[in-house]
């Protein structure tokens, strides 16, 4: 392979790259602004200049390029045998000059700005800058703009490097953004009449190096060096974005693309950066449930756990049919569960994947684009991360029902079932999923529902038990584009929500213990005061196992059909330096 | 004084023989040359000789002639030419197609002092139209946009209906160049030409800002490579050529490059090409005759300024002072530079960045050169098309500080200060994209080493206290 040499570092290259994707493969630290891997390149903000020396072909001696000028290396080629140099005294002066350039019009207003702590002025301010300004005229004043619905412009804090101008042209092809007027006086500007409202918009906030371009929605409600990064992947759609849940004290404050150029590259949609408002929205569901002469209250776990297991039981025992619906919005580790329960309650059990969403239609950006191109990105009709995940486990056990075959075999339309009892998972980001065709085909039978959110089919439910977003847990999803894809936990569960995994280990283990008590049950005083130790029964409550994805997977992979969870699930790059400014030391 | 005598390698004007000037005519009976004029008094005669050769040696013959771009540069023509992508040809010189290829002609002349491509859109746009042909014959382009200044409204207005006369009289036209003749390369050549009008911006006179506008995009200078003659209007390859470098091409056909190279001079420095041919030279400021002259490259700005035949001396008699060489992004002649031969090695023999459009800005004795900064820095910090960090932010910051200075409110610390801002923008450090933040940098920088004194005399001293050392204390 090819190699150059960045400031004395031997690196090796592919042809075609260049000087500055070279230096960052090999994290040689160059300073840039307006270059961006997923954008053309405009070589405009010329901080990431260097010296490039490289060997005359007629001589091979080594010889200053181009006369010996500053080269940028985010437009220079790498070629075999170059010698580049960001820290020789000529690229110095010239990082030191852009930066106070850059600063001579910036309102250096840190202590109100959202971006400070991720900014890059501040960070190359420290690293390469001069530390002074010898600037002492007026500064151009520029006013702030309300660009679209997430997007609000800071124009005095930009920096004009055209990332975000290039992104709504390059990427989405709406071409929402412009630069108007010239020389110092310039700004980024909307054509009026026409927001930068598209599905991808808020990517700007990314890209753009300072915060001249801010999120609406995370605007001053948290500072970011409170926030904790826990990479994940988006729970709404089917594309499997990658994702950074951020988030202090078990809130979640923002939703930040991870880059993955197998799946979304640099960008997430929208709906999948602010679909998290249901974690924290009213319509949590905060406790378990039981019906209790015909209302729902609310109760302990124990309590829950026992009423359910009873009455899937007892309609088992009563030569109906278990049926058990996984809804495409839960990880495969708890669909593996939740269908290992039920077959355990009852060997003839139904599986069934609960409604999948669509809306709209599939889209590639930009419009045209071919969807193999490094630099395209599609958008996914389906709203759910995970219903080839489901479908694949539960396939392992048995005929796997689509959403219609299982309200059909609920008795929908004829009003004959063999169904007796009735698991059904819910966790959807809003409420709409459960419409009067799901609420008619669960009436008159036993339904214990597991779900995030109040919704219509509580009013078909005995036992309610509230369960926890992906943020509150751990799974894998897989995604339309066949990638299976493991998610970290990054808060704790809201409230009592407990994991659809947990939930269906600690009703395994309900089951488990209940023959011993259900033998005698008919001799039994119950008391059910809530609050109140049942008197007859067994004080020690159900020991179950903690959910834990990485454990079950590894278990899940011996299933025959199954083995691709072994090894085909990709976890997230764990980051691997380890901060050393707090060494542990021995007392 | 006894001057040498104008243009002693020839014996009448060459661009505008068809329009009455200084030295050889009064400029009263000017006015635009028809078609018909223009064909009567031997128009379009060097375009068929050039239909007459294979286009290969028309550029030959271009290269051979050494004529070198009059819109700054003052990069050979046929060497520009010469960097399109080859036509292959089979053994019987049948050329394979070259795909679409477009001529960008420049003629957004909006240095501030240059008026020279005007004079001949002004009145004899013809032979701007036969260089066109003639470019597009050589370089084998059917496509010709001409860039026009947003301000020229009259020169639009006359290009465009010669134009239209053109067409008329089968110039252009889908038959073939001059009516469908045949040509040396076998077959007729077919050439289409449009007046595209420019917005006012003065950076789309920057060849690749100039494609962008073309495009009907923001006129930003495109970084090079790729070169336009690779990838140029919409990613074709394109030649950029100015107005007067192709006003010269019809006789350089028809009367040869001996001929043209005959005129001017060699160059006086080791290995450097020489500076042939006449040059447009439009002088404006304190002479008693201001206006465009026709003249072989290589007369002193002395001559030029002082000699009766053309501009009679400076104005009530007043002293020189110095001059901005050939447009203000060249910098200016010092004093003691009257004696500057207005040629291509200027820029080395006399500190300045080049000869630009040779069109001169003589200042006289009372002028005040700290004004003439400001103005400067005022223009280039209005222009910068705002790309790049040096000059974006350098031209604001070095015209504030000019104004300050100006005013009487300035600092010694503030002259290095100035220096440093503009020193460290263009593309020569490799600091910009473009030559735009070079025009900058040397225009304010030789007026501020060539007059050191008058800016000196502007600021008030910086107080600088005894007994520390300021070294230590800048370098901390
Ligand atoms: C900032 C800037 C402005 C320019 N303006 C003009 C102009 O107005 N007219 C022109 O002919 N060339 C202008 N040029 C030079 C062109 O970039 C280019 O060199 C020229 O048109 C090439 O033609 P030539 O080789 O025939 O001279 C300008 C260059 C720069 C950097
Ligand atoms: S708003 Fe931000 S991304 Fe856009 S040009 Fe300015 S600094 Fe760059
Ligand atoms: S040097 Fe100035 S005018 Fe030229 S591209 Fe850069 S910012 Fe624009
Ligand atoms: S990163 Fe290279 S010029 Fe901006």
């Amino acid at each position: 392979m090819p190699s150059i040499t960045i400031n004395g570092t031997p690196c090796s290259f592919t042809p075609g790259q260049t000087i500055l994707q070279v230096a960052n493969a090999a994290g040689i630290d160059i300073p840039q602004y307006c270059y961006h891997d997923g954008l053309s390149i405009v070589a405009s903000c010329r901080i990431c200049l260097a010296e490039v020396w490289a060997p005359n072909p007629k001589t091979g001696q080594v010889e200053p390029q181009m006369g010996g000028k500053l080269q940028p290396t985010c437009q220079t080629p790498a070629a075999e045998g170059m010698v580049v140099y960001t820290d020789s005294p000529k690229a110095v002066a010239n990082q030191k000059a852009v930066m106070e350039y850059l600063l001579i019009n910036h309102p250096l207003d840190c202590p109100v700005c959202d971006q400070a702590g991720e900014c890059l002025l501040q960070d190359y301010s420290y690293e390469y800058g001069r530390g002074v300004s010898r600037f002492e005229e007026q500064k151009v004043k520029q006013p702030k703009k309300d660009l679209g619905p997430h997007v609000l412009l800071y124009s005095d804090r930009c920096i004009m490097c055209t990332r975000c101008v290039r992104f709504t042209r390059e990427v989405t092809g709406t071409g929402e953004l412009m630069v108007a007027g010239r020389g110092n006086k310039e700004e980024i500007d909307v054509f009026p009449g026409v927001p930068l409202d598209n599905d991808l918009s808020a990517n700007v906030i990314d890209l753009c190096p300072v915060g001249a371009l801010l999120d609406k929605d995370f605007l001053f409600s948290q500072r970011v060096w409170f926030l904790k990064s826990t990479p994940s992947i988006d729970p709404l759609t089917a594309s499997g974005d990658n994702i950074f849940i951020e988030h202090n004290q078990g809130q979640v404050y923002r939703i930040k693309p991870r880059t993955n150029p197998a799946a979304n590259r640099w960008w997430i949609t929208d709906e999948v950066r602010y679909g998290w408002k249901f974690v924290h929205g009213d319509h949590r569901l905060a406790s378990p449930m039981v019906r209790q002469y015909g209302t729902l209250v609310g109760c302990d776990y124990a309590r829950a756990y026992e009423a359910a297991v009873e009455g899937l039981q007892k309609a088992a025992a009563g030569g109906k049919k278990v049926a058990l619906l996984v809804s495409p919005m839960i990880a495969c580790e708890e669909a593996y569960l939740l269908a290992s329960l039920v077959k355990a309650i009852d060997p003839e059990a139904v599986l069934g994947v609960g409604p999948v969403p669509v809306r709209g239609r599939d889209r590639i950006y930009p419009e045209g684009a071919d969807e193999s191109h490094p630099r395209s990105f599609k958008m996914y009709a389906e709203k759910a991360p995970n219903a080839r995940g489901v479908r694949r486990v539960l396939a392992s056990f048995g005929p796997v029902l689509e959403y219609a075959d299982v309200l059909r075999t609920l008795g929908a339309g004829s009003g004959r079932s063999d169904a007796g009892a009735v698991l059904v998972t819910g966790n959807y980001p809003d409420a709409a999923w459960a419409g009067d065709e799901l609420t008619g085909a669960l009436a008159g039978k036993f339904v214990v529902l597991i779900d995030t959110l109040t919704s219509a089919a509580m009013g078909e439910a005995d036992v309610v038990l509230p369960s926890a977003t992906w943020a509150e847990k751990d799974g894998t999803f897989e995604s339309a584009r066949g990638h299976l894809q493991a998610f970290e936990r990054a808060i704790p569960p809201v409230g009592l929500a407990k994991s659809e995994g947990q939930i269906a280990l600690d009703l395994r283990a309900e089951l488990d213990r209940a023959p011993a008590r259900v033998s005698g049950a008919d001799l039994m005083v119950v008391n059910t005061t809530p609050g109140q130790v049942a008197a007859a029964v067994e004080v020690a409550p159900p020991r179950s196992k903690a959910y834990a994805a990485a454990a079950v997977r590894a278990e899940m992979a011996s299933r025959p059909g199954l083995d691709v969870f072994s090894t085909g699930v990709r976890t997230p790059e764990q980051p691997t330096a380890a901060r050393t400014d707090m060494p542990i030391v021995a007392l | 004084m006894a001057f040498p005598p104008i243009n002693p390698n020839l014996s009448g004007p060459v661009l505008t023989q068809r329009i009455p000037g200084w030295p050889y005519a009064d400029p009263k009976g000017r006015h635009v040359v028809s078609y018909e004029e223009y064909v009567k008094t031997g128009g379009y005669e060097g375009l068929r000789k050039a239909l007459g050769m294979r286009p290969d040696a028309v550029t030959e013959e271009v290269k051979a002639s050494m004529l070198r771009g009059r819109g700054g540069a003052g990069f050979p023509t046929g060497l520009k030419w010469t960097f399109l992508p080859k036509v292959k040809a089979d053994e019987s010189g049948r050329e394979e197609d070259a795909g679409r290829r477009y001529l960008a002609i420049n003629a957004d002349e909006s240095e501030p002092g240059t008026f020279k491509d005007r004079l001949l859109m002004d009145f004899d746009p013809h032979l701007v139209l036969e260089g066109i042909a003639i470019c597009c014959y050589a370089c084998r382009i059917s496509t010709a946009y001409i860039f026009i200044r947003g301000e020229y409204h009259h020169q639009a207005k006359v290009l465009e209906k010669a134009i239209a006369e053109a067409y008329a009289n089968g110039v252009f036209g889908g038959k073939g160049l001059l009516g469908g003749a045949s040509t040396a390369r076998g077959g007729s050549w077919a050439v289409d030409c449009y007046v595209h009008r420019g917005a006012g911006a003065y950076i789309c006179g920057e060849e690749t800002a100039l494609l962008e506008g073309l495009e009907g995009k923001r006129g930003w200078p495109r970084i090079k490579p790729p070169f336009p003659a690779i990838k140029g209007l919409f990613g074709r390859p394109t030649i950029i050529n100015n107005v007067e470098t192709l006003a010269h091409l019809p006789s350089i056909v028809s009367q040869g490059s001996g001929w043209f190279v005959k005129q001017g001079r060699a160059s006086s420095l080791a290995g450097q090409m020489g500076s042939h041919g006449t040059k447009l030279m439009g002088v404006s400021g304190h002479v008693n005759r201001p206006g465009t002259y026709e003249l072989e490259l290589g007369i002193t700005l002395r001559q030029l300024v002082e000699d009766p035949a053309l501009c009679g001396g400076m104005r009530k008699g007043k002293k020189f002072k110095g001059a901005i060489a050939g447009g203000i992004s060249m910098g200016v002649l010092g004093p003691d530079q009257f004696d500057a031969e207005m040629d291509f090695d200027i820029g080395r023999k006399y500190n300045v960045l080049g000869l630009g459009t040779a069109c001169p800005t003589v200042f006289d004795e009372d002028t005040d050169m700290v004004a003439v900064a400001r103005n400067i820095a005022r223009f280039f910090k209005h222009e910068s098309c705002g790309q790049c960090t040096p000059c974006r932010e350098g031209s604001g910051w070095l015209y504030q500080l000019m104004t300050r200075i100006e005013d009487g409110q300035g600092r010694t610390k503030d002259l290095d200060l100035a220096l440093e801002i503009a020193t460290s923008m263009g593309s020569m450090p490799g600091t910009t994209i473009c030559g735009l933040a070079d025009g900058n940098n040397w225009a304010v920088r030789t007026i501020m080493n060539k007059y050191r004194g008058e800016f000196e005399a502007r600021v008030r001293p910086t107080f600088v206290p005894v007994k520390v050392s300021v070294g230590a204390m800048a370098r901390g």
